[in-house]
């Protein structure tokens, strides 16, 4: 990883009895897209306002390019911010609006005309510049504050749940925007999302927060492939998780046995985690082949949606248990309801889980 | 747009109501006032001429034009209008300098405290406004509270003249007025969005510089409807000027007083009246249309 451009050490904030961020210490590289993903109160907004400097911590400290910016109130912090409401000025222009930052920063007006026209031309505002924002769409909005923030070329753009208000071919399109844009000017971007498959879909690496706390760090398919815990698991996509009797590990690998199941399974193992204590074995549903006959864990189709893309199967496994399965959708299905069927997965698709 | 046309039936009958009071409560006296101006006087009960005469055969509409000549011409009326509009100007811009800050300290306020402190900006209103003024005149006076005061703190050797000048018809103006300025600025501002002052902050904004970017400019409306409330009854005052004020505070609404009924020239008051209408009627009409041009 890169050196660190943005750290947080230790920070935390409560209100009262109320603890909306516990002792997070992350580092952020320089040029990054990072995600802050969780439920909505587990205190990844109350963690962007600290980095923004809308709330001061309780405890802890900011570091931004080397300088401690814990004390700095947010005008003074080489941060802007893509509010959640968009928090567009309504008396003023789009133009007023997207060079408000400048001017409160006295830049001569050769200079504010000139970053006014780029940003303008980047995300395609020219022909906007004179209306008011009640007289533009939501996407419209969405740019304009994008362009406020972006125009004033912070060092770290926070951008606070940017695409919730969009609807959803509008946030797929403007995912790539802006992940096209971190890339050509280079810049960091912090993202707030609840939003699992945004996160995954923008990001370089992605930090999962609950209940004030991270969770677990790292590149969308590091935090996807190998989640540390059911909670990380269950929160992105959706897996089967099977409760293990014994372990034994050998190589990074785990032999297992699942309660209720017959036989032992493989496993991969996190570094570094032990064999001893409560232990779960997931598998994502796309990684689970079903065949008529064969080896693998018998049991009955006891339901099938159908999603355009693909088909999910419920299988209902003979000791009670149940497994989800997932086809791409590739024409004809030879599978039924009621259908005897048997499931298995490749070794290293199966993953162990903490607590 | 909801517009007449494209109204329900039940909302056409809702509207009614109000239409007949406005009709008959403020268009008919109107109108009547506006009669009367346009009659000539004459020795009697009522003690104008009435404006149409029917003989059996001919209607005749008497419509005289004099009382209005007679206003415009005489140049101690135009005197006492250029007087009304400077103490309702001034005392307008008073109130707006003290209720401002008021009012944004009160929506500044934690929630459960504002409703007690909108409260009691508006106590005062359970009292009469005779006895508030009173009130005033006992305080302001030579032996009154104000003047015992400052001469028991040494401040001053011998009383203040403040009763029966300009100055008090300005304490009491501010003073009766200042909640219907408060109110349509405070609803203003507690609505605010605390948002676009974070915005602001976050793109480089102090505190002062973002109120003066952002609240100020948004509470314009607020102003306006305050400023509209205060200046245009006090235009025609008439309780406090005639109790507090001395001879140096001649405004119109103690012009028509007199008018009525120490001259019981009916006509003339009512001619003063309706210029004093127009007066009022054709600025805030311009003042209208500018704003709602401005807010597409």
């Amino acid at each position: 990883m890169q050196t660190s451009f943005l750290t947080l050490d230790g920070l935390s904030k409560t209100y009262g009895n109320f603890i909306a961020v516990s002792g997070i210490s992350l580092d952020v590289g320089k040029g990054e897209f990072f995600s802050l993903l969780g439920p909505s109160g587990c205190g990844k907004s109350t963690l962007l306002r600290t980095i923004a400097g809308f709330e001061i911590p309780t405890a802890g400290s900011v570091l931004l390019d080397g300088a401690d910016v814990t004390a700095l109130p947010p005008e003074k912090r080489p941060t802007n911010m893509m509010f959640q409401s968009y928090a567009l000025f309504p008396h003023l222009s789009v133009a007023k609006n997207i060079v408000f930052g400048l001017i409160q920063d006295r830049l001569p007006k050769a200079e504010i005309a000139v970053r006014l026209s780029d940003v303008a031309d980047k995300l395609q505002l020219g022909a906007l510049l004179e209306r008011k924002p009640s007289q533009l769409s939501g996407g419209q909005r969405q740019r304009v504050a994008l362009a406020r923030a972006l125009v004033k070329r912070p060092k770290v753009l926070l951008l606070d749940e940017p695409l919730g208000a969009l609807d959803k071919n509008l946030r797929a399109e403007t995912q790539d925007e802006l992940v096209r844009l971190q890339k050509e000017l280079g810049l960091t971007f912090i993202i707030v999302t609840h939003d699992q498959h945004e996160a995954m879909t923008v990001s370089s690496r992605i930090a999962i927060m609950q209940s004030g706390r991270v969770l677990q760090v790292g590149s969308p398919e590091t935090v996807y492939e190998a989640p540390i815990s059911r909670y990380v698991a269950k929160f992105l996509g959706e897996t089967n998780i099977f409760e293990v009797a014994t372990a034994s590990s050998d190589h990074g690998l785990a032999t297992v046995v699942l309660s209720g199941f017959d036989g032992t399974y493989r496993a991969r193992l996190p570094f570094g985690m032990s064999t001893e204590g409560p232990l779960w074995l997931a598998v994502r549903p796309e990684r689970v082949e079903l065949a008529r006959r064969g080896e693998g864990v018998p049991g009955v189709v006891q339901g099938i949606t159908y999603t355009g893309s693909q088909r999910r199967y419920r299988i209902g496994l003979s000791m009670g248990a149940t497994l989800d399965a997932v086809r791409v959708n590739s024409g004809g299905d030879d599978v039924q309801i009621g259908d005897a069927v048997v499931a298995r997965w490749a070794d290293e698709a199966a993953h162990l889980l903490a607590e | 747009m909801v517009t007449l046309k494209t109204m329900g039936q039940s909302q056409r009958l809702l509207i009614i109501p109000p239409f007949l009071w406005l009709g008959v409560m403020f268009l008919l006296p109107t109108l009547l006032v506006l009669a009367i101006a346009l009659s000539s006087t004459r020795v009697g009960m009522p003690p104008y001429e009435p404006l149409f005469t029917w003989d059996g055969a001919m209607l005749s509409i008497n419509l005289n034009f004099e009382n209005f000549q007679f206003v415009l011409r005489d140049g101690l009326y135009a005197h006492v209008y250029l007087t009304s509009l400077k103490v309702a100007a001034i005392s307008t811009l008073l109130t707006l300098m003290i209720a401002y800050p008021l009012a944004y300290g009160i929506s500044c306020c934690k929630r459960p405290w504002r409703s007690g402190l909108v409260f009691l900006v508006i106590v005062p209103f359970w009292s009469s406004l005779l006895i508030r003024v009173y009130a005033w005149m006992a305080i302001l006076s030579n032996d009154g509270l104000l003047n015992s005061l400052l001469l028991g703190l040494g401040l001053i050797d011998r009383p203040l003249q403040i009763l029966n000048t300009q100055t008090a018809v300005y304490i009491g103006i501010v003073y009766t007025y200042l909640p219907f300025m408060v109110l349509p600025i405070y609803s203003n501002l507690a609505d605010r969005d605390r948002s676009l002052i974070e915005a602001a902050r976050d793109l480089g904004c102090g505190r002062f510089s973002s109120f003066w970017r952002v609240t100020f400019p948004l509470s314009l409306s607020g102003i306006v409807a305050g400023c509209a409330l205060v200046f245009i009854p006090v235009v025609g005052e008439f309780v406090v000027p005639d109790l507090l004020g001395g001879a140096d505070t001649q405004m119109i609404g103690r012009t028509i007083w007199v008018e009525f009924f120490n001259n019981r020239d009916w006509p003339v008051a009512a001619s003063v009246t309706v210029l004093l209408v127009l007066l009022l009627v054709i600025p805030i009409t311009l003042l209208q249309s500018r704003l709602s041009k401005m807010r597409v």
